[in-house]
């Protein structure tokens, strides 16, 4: 008979599966995965000592290096911490043009998530329609700060320059359009029988194991726990708009698809509230040139694309901050990594790295 | 009945065949920049910059390498205003820290070069030669 033994794979840091240059080794038996142990640090740049030689608005753009396919999620936690610590009053109206900046870029990331998701189960097809799609969002994005990708627009005390008319015109085009690319993507992927046969019922997070881990955002939802910061802080506006967190049932592969896409929905409705109620006036508190916020430290959370976004900032007085510390989602929920391969076949390792959506930029930081 | 969906997807991509085209032919065809389009050089309007050097303070990551100089009225000059592309991350805080309005971008969006030498210019220098091809 022949003598078998267990042999580790590395998969990455140049693997295309593995969104960015995250390294997994797994350990194999056959085709079956008896472990997998993800290696980061790839990606580390330093950004948390970085801040601590810049000063609070110097801050702000490297922010959207942390998780550079949701920039302004990344910028509204970091100016809210600010806002917090030196007790700052953001105009309402600012409020309002965050939520809907926050919104749309929660859809776009979205839709990298569906376009990688599909391109790794082998369907290139996805990839375009998701990119299409988002690239409308990037382009109105373009319109109101002059980047597609690295935003850079909201910034401490309110967001850079007021919303202009071809902005929020364009914002409710593309609300309009939600339900129909929604139906594309029911049509052309969900309904899709491979689709379906390779997510459902693969990599399964069970409720406890979730929790376990203190996963958050879309990959926690899934496994059917009602946690979503927009509804428990009710930070900025959100607390203005009526929205459901949709939830999954067994926390598969394919639940977490289905959260994400309600997810988009439900941001579009939140779109829509937001662009209906829109509040005159300032877009920008009154924050002086040189920030001091006083002795103190504090702590704020948001609702990240990939869960619970949190920056803890310790200040001494002075015009910098003395320490910064960032609570990335995607690097906490890269734990569960390990338990949802266990038992699974290789080509379902793809399946999990892809439902798992990790940002490289934001695990290493 | 399986199968069914294959064909249901396979309908909206033919759909699309014969459908609108949603990107351009570039080179030969371009996409306009914003109004806000933050990108490629820093165009420096000369006469009006009073040598603050606040850009260079605002800017996070040190991009911008300025050479001031004091005539004997007490008149401060740019001399030199070299801008690392490398380096910048088009954050937009030079421009908005000027207190004169005499930066810009030119929204040039081909920003790549074959040389790292390509990657630093001097605003100054690009402001007289544009100032020269004017006159």
């Amino acid at each position: 008979m022949a003598q078998t033994e267990k042999y580790v794979l590395n998969m990455g840091p140049q693997h295309p599966s593995t969104h960015g240059v995250l390294q997994v080794q797994v350990e194999l038996d056959g085709e079956n995965i008896v472990g997998a142990k993800p290696i980061m640090g790839y990606l580390h740049r330093g950004i948390e000592k970085l801040m601590e030689s810049r000063t609070y608005t110097q801050c702000v753009p490297y922010t959207d290096r942390l998780d550079y396919v949701s920039a302004m999620n990344n910028n509204l936690g970091f100016c809210m911490a600010v806002e917090k610590l030196a007790s700052i009053e953001v105009p309402r109206r600012a409020e309002y043009i965050r939520v809907i900046c926050a919104e749309l870029n929660r859809i776009a990331s979205h839709h990298v998530f569906i376009g990688s998701l599909t391109n790794d189960l082998g369907s290139a097809t996805g990839m375009i329609y998701a990119f299409r799609d988002r690239e409308k969002i990037l382009d109105l994005f373009n319109i109101i700060c002059g980047a597609r990708m690295t935003a850079h627009y909201i910034r401490i005390g309110g967001v850079a320059a007021d919303a202009q008319e071809e902005f929020l015109k364009g914002a409710q085009e593309f609300v309009n359009y939600v339900p129909a690319m929604l139906d594309e993507y029911d049509r052309i992927f969900t309904g899709n029988e491979i689709f379906q046969a390779r997510m459902k019922g693969t990599s399964i997070i069970t409720r406890e194991t979730a929790l376990k881990y203190s996963m958050s955002g879309p990959n926690i939802r899934a496994s059917g726990v009602d946690y979503d910061i927009r509804k428990i802080d009710k930070y900025g506006a959100y607390g203005d708009f009526d929205f459901e967190i949709p939830l999954g049932e067994q926390g598969d592969n394919w639940d977490r698809y289905i959260v994400r896409l309600k997810e988009v929905q439900q941001s579009a409705n939140i779109i829509q509230q937001a662009l209906d109620n829109m509040p005159d006036g300032p877009v920008m508190a009154k924050v002086p040139k040189v920030l001091k916020p006083p002795k103190g430290d504090a702590y704020h959370r948001v609702e990240n694309t990939r869960g619970e976004l949190g920056f803890y900032i310790v200040s001494d007085g002075s015009t910098k901050p003395y320490r910064v510390h960032i609570r990335r989602p995607s690097f906490v929920n890269l734990q569960a990594l390990d338990s949802m391969c266990q038992g699974m076949l290789l080509a379902d390792a793809v399946t999990a790295f892809a439902t798992i959506d990790p940002l490289m930029g934001e695990v290493d930081c | 009945m399986w199968g069914k969906g294959l064909v249901a997807g396979l309908k909206v991509t033919w759909g699309h065949w014969f459908g609108k085209k949603e990107t351009v032919y570039y080179p030969e065809e371009r996409l306009p920049m914003t109004e806000r389009f933050r990108g490629g050089h820093l165009v420096l309007d000369d006469k009006k910059c009073i040598a603050c050097k606040l850009c260079a303070m605002g800017c996070p990551n040190a991009a911008l390498d300025l050479t001031v100089s004091v005539d004997e009225d007490k008149k401060r000059h740019m001399d030199s205003y070299k801008h690392q592309i490398g380096r910048c991350m088009y954050c937009d805080l030079c421009i908005e820290a000027c207190p004169v309005k005499a930066l810009s971008w030119d929204k040039n969006y081909e920003g790549s070069s074959y040389f790292k030498e390509d990657m630093t210019y001097d605003a100054v220098v690009e402001a007289k030669n544009r100032r020269g091809s004017n006159e």
